[in-house]
C-alpha cells in the first residue's frame, strides 16, 4: 500500500464515518431522552433516500400512504384519549393535524409536476412525507410503553424495524436507487479528488454534531430534555411533558435519518434494507460514545468508517470479521475507562 | 371452589400431551413442533442469560452455528486429521466434541467480554456473533456460503431417525432436559446467586457471591443449549450454510425469549411456539386476504409483536398462567422448610472484648472532595458502636471503606488483625463481616426465604452440576433451614414465603438483617436499620441487637434515630464534614458541645 | 388450540382426499423477501403467468415465501409435501436454499425443479438427486462464454470481485477453474456485500493488480457499485458482469458508467435481436410478451424466465406422466420424474432442454449468448 492509496482509503472512511456519525447522533439523542435503542433509525435513511428517488422519477411515493395511515392511527389514539378525558372539543384539532396534514401532503404530491421541481424542492417534499413518521411512530409504538424496561423497548424497536423493512420492500421493490448529487463540483487536493457531495456530507455532520452538543450541553431546554431520561417526573415538574419530549426527539431523529439518506444516496446505491447495516455501524459508534457523549460517538463513527475502508482493502472477504473483532478491544477500553458501579436499572 | 391441582400433575399432563402429539398431529405440525423445540432450547438459554441474569445477548445464533458446523464437518468429512479421526462419522461423538468446543469458545469469549459493563456487553455480543457468522461463510472447509450437504441422520441403537416424527421425541427429550436442568439450577444456592445478577450485584458480592463466576456459568450454559440445538438442527436439516446463524436470527431468538416471558423458564417454550406458529399462520392466511402479489407477512408480524408487547410487557407466560389458573386452579408451589435439617456449622466467635475492626486514619477523596478525613474507629467483640452525624457527614462513605465496597485513598482498615484495604467485599464477607444497606438491596420478586438464603451462600459448597441434577438437596435443606431460623429470629416468620418486594420498607430493613445474620458473621455492619420502623418494631430490633451482643457479636451501627441509639449502644463515634468530632459513651457524647453544635446547626 | 389443530388437520385430510384426483398441485418456495428478493420477486410474478391447465388437468399453485433463509425453505418444502401433498416442487431462488431442500424432495419422492444456479444441486445425479432438476444455466456454462470472449480479445489477467455469498462464491470457483484451464490469470480476488455503501478499498486493490479486464460477479443493482467506483477511479478498460445483472433496474442505476459492459446471459435477454431461425427466439418471446403484458414494458428479467422454464418443463412432462397415473399419488410423482428425465428438445425462454439420466439440467450452448451494454440497452454480441 502506498501513501496515495492510504489517503484515498482515509477519505473514503471519513465520508462513510460522517454518515455513521449522523446516525450515531440520532441514536444517542433518542436513547438519552427515551431509553429506546432506535433500531429503525436506518429505515429512515432508506425511506428518505428512496422517497426522494421516487419523487425524482416522477412516481408518487408510497410512503405518503404510510403517512396517512400513521396519521389516522394517531388521530384514533389521541381522539379516544381526548374522549375518555372528556375533552371532546379537542377532537377537531386532533383530526386536523393528524389527518389533515397527510391529506395536504398527498394533494401536493398529486398536483405538483414532480420531475420538473428543483432538487431542493424535491428534498423538501421528501422531508414533509418522511420526517413526521418519526413522531407518529413515537406516539403509536413507544408512548404507550414509555415506562417499560430497556429490554422491552429494544424488542419493540426491533419489531417496528421488521415491519418497516417489510413495508419498504412493498413500497420500493428489491432493487436499489441513486439520486442526483447536491453538488457536481469536485476539487483536486494533492493526489485526492474530493467531490462536492463528500464535502456536503462531512460539513453536515460536523454542523449537526456541534449544534447538538451545544443544544444539550448549554441550553436550558436541552438540559431539560436530557433530564427526562433520568427522571420523567422531574422533567414534568420542569414543565416538559415526557410524551412531548419523546415526539420531539423522534422528530429530530427522523430528520437526521432522512438527511443522511439524501446525503448518501448520490454516493452509493440505497436499497429498501440498506438501513440496517448502516444503522448498526452508527449504533457501534453510539455505544463507543457510551450512548451519552456526542463527540465520542462521532469519533467512534469515524473509527468504524476507517476500519471498514482499510479492512476492505486488506482482506475484503473478512471485512466484517475484522471490523467487528477490532471493535471489541475498543469496547473493553471504553468499559474500563468509563467506571461506574454496576447497579440496578 | 374447585380443588387445586398439584403442579406436578399439570407437568405430567403437559408431558403426556407432548408424547401423544405426533400420533394425532399431521406430519407438518410435527415438523413445526420440532423447530419449536430447537428454537425453545436457544430461547431457554436466553431466559437464563438475559431474563434472569440481565445479560442481553444477540449472538446466540453463532453458538447454534458452532454446534451445527462441528457436527456437519465431523460427520461428512472424508478425511479428518489424525488427531480428530476418532470423532468422525458418529453424530453422538460430534455432539460431544461440539459441546466441549462450545465450552472452550464460550469461556474465551466470556473472559474477554463478560467484564464489559452496561451497553458495551450487548454490542460485544453483536460483534462476536457477526464475526463467527462471517467466519462460517469464509472458511473454505466449512463449505463457504453455499454450505455443506449430505449430513447423515442421527441414529439411535442402530435405528436412523429420518422422519419428523422420529426426531420429534429426541428433540423434546433435549428440550425437557434443558427445562428441567435450568429450573433445578435456578432453585438452588447457585441459582439464587444467578438471580441476584440482575440488579443485585453489589449485594451479592457483599454476601460472598462470586458474580463474575455466576455470569460465566450462565453464559456457558446458554451457549451449550444453543450448541445442542444446532446439533439437532444440522441432523434434522441435513444441510448447513451460514444464513441460519446470522445476526437477524440471533435477534429473533431474543425476540422469542422476550415475547414468551424472559423471566420464566417456560416463557422460552411459549415464545418459540407462538412466534413459529404465528409466522406459519400468517403465511397461510395473508395470501388468502391479499393475494400472492405482495409480501405482507413480515409487516403483520412486526405490527403484531408491537401490539403483544404493548399488552404484555412481561411476555405471554405470566398472562397464560393467570388465565389458566382462573379456569383450573393450580396449587402454588411452596418450598417446605425441613426443620430437622442438620444445622450448618458455625464460626467460632472471637472472645468478647477482643478487637474485631480497626480503622486508622482513613482518608477518602473524590476528586477535590474530601469525603473522609483521618477517620479512626474500632469495634470489639460483644459491643455495639454507633457512627452518627448529620446528613452528608460522610458516614456512608466510611461504611463503604470498612466493608470493602470502596477503597480508601490512604489509611488502614484491619479486620481480625488482617488488613482488608483493596480486598473487595466478597473476601471480607468470607472473613466474617456482614452488612445491610442504607438503600435496601433485595430481590423484590424472590421470596423472603430465598432472599435470606442468599446470605447463607458462602456456607454452602454445592456447585452448578449438582444443583442442575438435584444432588444438592441435603445441603439446600440445611441452607433453607438456616435462613428460616434467621427470619423467625428477626420476627418475620409470618412473611417467610411472601415476595420480598411486598413487605413494608421497615420490614425490608429487618429482612436485610436476617440475610446478614444468615452468613454467620462475627461483625455486623448495619446502615440505618431503624429507619421506617414503628415503635414496637424498634424495640424488638433493640432486643435482637442486645441479644446478639450478648452472644459475643460486634455491631457497627450507622443511625439517625438518637433515641434508638442512645438506649442501646455501648460507644458512639460522631462525624461531621468527613471528620470525627467526638467519641465516647452515649451520655458523654450527648453533652459534647461540638456535637450539639453540629446537630443543632447542621441538621435541618 | 389442540382441538383446533386436530380439526384443522382432519379438514385438511378430507379436502386433500376429495381433491386428489381433480388437479395437479404444484408447490413453490421462492425468496420473495430477504437478500435474494430482487431475484425472487420476478420469479413469483412469473408464477402467476404459468399454465393454469395442462393436458386437461387443472393446475393449482401453492406459493410460499422463504425470505432467502434456508431453514424456512426446508420448512416450506416439508409443508408442501406433507400438508399440501403437492405433485412437484419448484424453487427455491438461491443455491443454499435449493441444496437444503434436496433431502426432503428425495425422502418424500417428490420431483423438484430448482431455480438456482449451483451445479451441486443436480450433480452428480445420485440416489437423492434423482428427484432434482434445475432450469438456470450452470455458472460453468456462463463462465466458458466469458472466458472464450476474453481469450479472443487478448485478456490475460483478470481482477475478480464478487458478492460475499453463495452467488459470488459459486462464480469464483467456476470462473477460476475455466479461466485457469485457458491460461487466464486471476490477479485479484475481492468480495463485497449487497448493502455495502463503499467498495473503494476493493477497487483500489483490483486496480493496483493492473489487470487487462475487471470481472464483477453480483446480481441486480448492487453489482453497479463496483463498476461505478471503477469509473470514478479512472478505469477505462473492459468490464465483465454476470447474467445476474440482466434487468432494466441495473441499467437505470448504473447509467452511462456501464457503457460497454460485457456479460453472458440467457437468450431471453436479447430475444428480439436473435435471428429468426434461433430455436429459443419464439419461446423466449412468448415469455417476454406474457410478462410485459402483466407488469409493463421493460419489466422483464432473466430470473423470472428461470421460473417460466420450469412451467415449460411441466407442460412438456405432465402429459406423459398422466398416462401412467393420477396426480396426488406416489406413482404420478415417480412418472413425472421419469417424464422430466426423458424430456427431449423442449424450447424454453433460456434454451433448449434435453435431459438424461446423468443430466438434470439439459441445457447446451444454445442457452447462452454474450451481450454488451450499448447506449443503455442490451445488445447481442455476434
Amino acid at each position: 500500500m502506498d501513501f496515495q492509496i492510504a489517503l484515498i482509503l482515509g477519505q473514503d472512511g471519513i465520508t462513510n464515518g460522517a454518515i455513521y456519525a449522523l446516525l450515531a447522533l440520532a441514536l444517542v439523542l433518542v436513547f438519552a431522552v427515551t431509553r429506546v435503542i432506535f433500531i429503525p433509525q436506518g429505515e429512515f435513511v432508506a425511506y428518505g433516500a428512496l422517497t426522494l428517488a421516487m419523487i425524482g422519477n416522477g412516481v408518487f411515493p408510497a410512503t405518503a400512504w404510510l403517512l396517512l395511515g400513521a396519521g389516522v392511527a394517531v388521530a384514533a389514539l389521541d381522539g379516544l384519549g381526548a374522549l375518555r378525558a372528556g375533552q371532546a372539543r379537542k377532537l377537531p384539532s386532533v383530526f386536523a393535524v393528524n389527518i389533515g396534514y397527510p391529506l395536504a401532503v398527498l394533494a401536493l404530491l398529486r398536483l405538483l409536476p414532480l420531475t420538473e421541481l428543483g432538487l431542493a424542492v424535491q428534498i423538501l417534499l421528501t422531508m414533509l412525507v418522511v420526517v413526521p413518521l418519526g413522531p407518529m411512530m413515537y406516539r403509536i409504538v413507544f408512548q404507550p410503553i414509555a415506562e417499560a424496561t430497556v429490554l422491552v423497548l429494544l424488542i419493540v424497536s426491533v419489531a417496528s424495524h421488521v415491519a418497516m423493512v417489510g413495508l419498504g420492500l412493498l413500497f420500493f421493490g428489491a432493487e436499489g436507487y441513486r439520486t442526483p448529487p447536491l453538488s457536481d463540483a469536485s476539487f483536486e487536493v494533492g493526489p485526492l479528488t474530493v467531490s462536492g457531495q463528500t464535502i456536503w456530507v462531512i460539513a453536515a455532520s460536523v454542523v449537526l454534531i456541534v449544534a447538538l452538543a451545544l443544544f444539550f450541553g448549554r441550553t436550558i431546554y436541552g438540559k431539560a430534555l436530557r433530564a427526562t431520561a433520568i427522571n420523567r417526573n422531574g422533567a414534568r415538574l420542569m414543565g416538559i411533558p415526557p410524551a412531548l419530549a419523546g415526539k420531539l426527539t423522534f422528530l429530530l431523529a427522523a430528520l437526521i435519518g432522512v438527511l443522511s439518506g439524501v446525503l448518501i444516496s448520490p454516493i452509493t446505491t440505497i436499497y429498501y434494507d440498506s438501513g440496517f447495516l448502516i444503522g448498526l455501524k452508527g449504533f457501534v459508534a453510539a455505544i463507543i460514545g457510551g450512548l451519552a457523549s456526542y463527540p465520542l460517538a462521532a469519533f467512534g463513527a469515524v473509527l468504524v468508517g476507517l476500519l471498514e475502508s482499510f479492512s476492505s482493502f486488506w482482506a475484503s472477504a473478512y471485512k466484517e470479521v475484522l471490523v467487528f473483532t477490532l471493535i471489541i478491544p475498543v469496547l473493553v477500553w471504553r468499559s474500563l475507562t468509563s467506571h461506574h458501579v454496576e447497579e440496578e436499572e | 371452589m374447585k380443588p387445586a391441582l398439584s403442579p406436578r400433575l399439570v407437568m405430567a399432563a403437559f408431558v403426556a400431551l407432548l408424547a401423544v402429539a405426533p400420533l394425532v398431529l399431521s406430519a407438518f405440525y410435527v415438523t413445526l413442533l420440532n423447530y419449536i423445540g430447537l428454537y425453545a432450547m436457544v430461547a431457554l438459554g436466553l431466559v437464563l442469560l438475559t431474563g434472569v441474569g440481565g445479560l442481553t445477548s444477540f449472538g446466540q445464533a453463532a453458538f447454534v452455528g458452532l454446534g451445527a458446523y462441528t457436527t456437519a464437518l465431523l460427520t461428512t468429512s472424508a478425511e479428518l486429521p489424525g488427531w480428530l479421526a476418532w470423532a468422525g462419522g458418529s453424530p453422538w461423538l460430534a455432539l460431544l466434541v461440539g459441546l466441549v468446543l462450545t465450552v472452550v469458545v464460550a469461556f474465551l469469549i466470556g473472559k474477554l467480554t463478560l467484564r464489559l459493563s452496561g451497553h458495551y456487553l450487548p454490542l460485544a455480543t453483536i460483534a462476536w456473533g457477526l464475526s463467527l457468522y462471517f467466519l462460517f461463510g469464509t472458511m473454505g472447509f466449512l463449505g463457504g456460503h453455499t454450505g455443506l450437504t449430505g449430513i447423515p441422520p442421527i441414529s439411535l441403537f442402530g435405528y436412523e431417525l429420518r422422519q419428523g416424527e422420529e426426531v420429534y421425541y429426541l428433540v423434546w427429550l433435549f428440550v425437557l432436559a434443558g427445562v428441567l436442568t435450568t429450573s433445578n439450577l435456578l432453585d438452588s444456592r447457585e441459582g439464587r446467586a444467578i438471580r441476584a445478577l440482575k440488579g443485585g450485584m453489589v449485594m451479592a458480592e457483599a454476601m460472598g457471591v462470586d458474580t463474575a463466576r455466576s455470569r460465566m456459568v450462565i453464559f456457558i450454559l446458554a451457549a451449550l443449549l444453543a450448541c445442542a440445538s444446532g446439533w439437532l438442527y444440522a441432523h434434522m436439516q441435513r444441510f448447513v450454510n451460514p444464513t441460519p446463524f446470522g445476526l437477524h436470527i440471533g435477534i429473533e431468538y431474543l425476540f422469542m425469549a422476550v415475547v414468551g416471558g424472559a423471566a420464566h423458564v417456560w416463557g422460552a417454550l411459549v415464545g418459540a411456539g407462538v412466534i413459529t406458529v404465528l409466522k406459519q399462520w400468517l403465511q397461510d392466511l395473508l395470501p388468502k386476504l391479499f393475494g400472492t402479489s405482495g409480501n405482507f407477512e413480515v409487516i403483520f408480524f412486526g405490527v403484531l409483536m408491537v401490539l403483544v408487547l404493548h399488552k404484555a410487557r412481561g411476555g405471554l407466560w405470566p398472562i397464560l398462567v393467570s388465565g389458566f389458573k382462573r379456569f383450573i386452579p393450580v396449587a402454588a408451589q411452596r418450598r417446605a422448610v425441613d426443620r430437622d435439617a442438620l444445622a450448618l456449622p458455625r464460626r467460632e466467635l472471637p472472645a468478647a472484648g477482643s478487637l474485631l475492626l480497626e480503622a486508622k486514619a482513613v482518608t477518602r477523596r473524590f476528586g477535590g472532595l474530601l469525603a473522609n478525613n483521618n477517620m479512626s474507629l474500632e469495634v470489639r467483640a460483644g459491643e455495639i458502636l454507633a457512627l452518627i452525624g448529620p446528613n452528608g457527614a460522610g458516614k456512608s462513605t466510611m461504611f463503604n471503606q470498612v466493608s470493602g465496597v470502596d477503597t480508601p485513598t490512604s489509611g488502614e482498615v484491619r479486620f481480625l488483625g488482617e488488613s482488608v484495604v483493596g480486598k473487595g467485599s466478597r473476601a471480607i464477607a468470607r472473613m466474617g463481616m456482614s452488612r445491610t444497606f442504607q438503600h435496601v438491596r433485595l430481590l423484590p420478586t424472590m421470596s423472603v426465604l430465598e432472599n435470606v438464603a442468599i446470605g447463607a451462600h458462602m456456607r454452602g459448597t454445592s456447585g452448578v452440576l449438582s444443583a442442575a441434577w438435584r444432588m444438592d438437596r441435603a445441603e439446600e435443606a440445611r441452607l433453607l433451614a438456616e435462613a428460616a431460623r434467621q427470619i423467625e429470629r428477626v420476627g418475620l416468620g409470618e412473611h417467610m414465603f411472601d415476595e420480598a418486594g411486598s413487605l413494608a420498607l421497615g420490614q425490608q430493613r429487618i429482612l436485610e438483617i436476617a440475610r446478614a445474620l444468615a452468613s454467620d458473621p462475627c461483625l455486623l455492619l448495619l446502615d440505618e436499620p431503624a429507619a421506617g420502623l414503628r415503635y414496637k418494631e424498634k424495640e424488638a430490633l433493640g432486643d435482637l441487637l442486645r441479644k446478639l451482643r450478648g452472644e459475643g457479636m460486634g455491631v457497627l451501627l450507622v443511625e439517625h434515630d438518637m433515641d434508638f441509639v442512645m438506649g442501646l449502644v455501648d460507644r458512639v463515634v460522631v462525624m461531621e464534614f468527613g471528620e470525627k468530632i467526638a467519641e465516647g459513651l452515649p451520655e458523654d457524647v450527648q453533652r459534647d458541645p461540638a456535637v450539639l453544635a453540629a446537630y443543632l446547626g447542621g441538621e435541618d | 388450540m389442540k382441538l383446533k389443530k386436530t380439526l384443522f388437520v382432519a379438514l385438511g385430510l378430507a379436502f386433500a382426499a376429495g381433491a386428489a384426483h381433480a388437479q395437479l398441485k404444484v408447490g413453490i418456495t421462492v425468496s420473495a423477501t430477504g437478500p435474494a428478493a430482487s431475484l425472487g420477486i420476478p420469479e413469483r410474478n412469473t408464477v402467476e403467468l404459468m399454465p393454469k391447465e395442462i393436458a386437461g388437468q387443472k393446475v393449482t399453485y401453492v406459493v410460499l415465501d422463504d425470505a432467502s433463509d434456508t431453514t424456512s425453505a426446508v420448512k416450506n418444502i416439508r409443508k408442501l409435501v406433507s400438508e399440501d401433498k403437492v405433485d412437484v416442487v419448484l424453487g427455491s431462488t438461491t443455491s443454499p436454499n435449493s441444496l437444503g431442500m434436496i433431502d426432503v424432495a428425495a425422502e418424500s419422492q417428490t420431483p423438484m425443479i430448482a431455480w438456482a444456479a449451483s451445479s451441486r444441486i443436480v450433480e452428480p445425479v445420485d440416489e437423492k438427486r434423482r428427484w432434482v432438476f434445475k432450469t438456470p444455466q450452470n455458472d460453468s456454462h456462463m463462465s466458458t462464454a466469458i472466458v472464450s470472449h476474453m481469450t479472443s480479445n487478448n485478456v490475460k489477467n483478470v481482477a475478480f470481485i464478487g458478492f460475499a455469498d453463495a452467488y459470488g462464491e459459486g462464480w469464483y470457483e467456476q470462473f477460476k477453474s475455466v479461466a485457469e484451464a485457458r491460461g487466464i490469470k486471476i490477479v485479484a480476488n475481492e468480495r463485497f456485500t449487497r448493502t455495502d455503501t463503499s467498495v473503494t478499498g476493493q477497487v483500489l486493490k483490483m486496480m493496483a493488480a493492473k489487470p487487462d479486464a475487471m470481472f464483477i460477479a453480483g446480481s441486480g443493482t448492487p453489482a453497479a457499485l463496483p463498476q461505478k467506483t471503477l469509473k470514478e477511479r479512472g478505469w477505462s478498460g473492459k468490464v465483465y458482469q454476470t447474467h445476474g445483472v440482466a434487468n432494466n433496474d441495473f441499467l437505470r442505476v448504473c447509467g452511462a458508467d456501464c457503457e460497454g459492459t460485457l456479460l453472458p446471459a440467457g437468450p431471453v435477454l436479447v430475444a428480439e435481436q436473435l435471428p429468426d431461425n434461433n430455436p429459443v427466439k419464439a419461446s423466449a418471446m412468448t415469455y417476454i410478451k406474457a410478462y410485459e403484458a402483466a407488469h409493463g414494458k421493460g419489466s422483464v428479467s432473466t430470473f423470472g424466465a428461470h421460473a417460466w422454464d420450469s412451467g415449460v418443463m411441466l407442460q412438456a412432462a405432465v402429459p406423459a406422466a398422466l398416462k401412467k397415473a393420477q396426480p396426488g399419488t406416489a406413482e404420478f410423482r415417480a412418472a413425472l420424474r421419469d417424464a422430466l428425465e426423458n424430456m427431449k428438445e423442449v424450447p424454453g425462454a433460456h434454451g433448449v432442454f434435453t435431459m438424461g439420466p446423468n443430466d438434470h439440467l439439459g441445457l447446451d450452448q444454445r442457452a447462452r449468448v454474450m451481450v454488451q451494454i450499448q447506449k443503455g440497452a442490451w445488445k447481442l454480441v455476434q
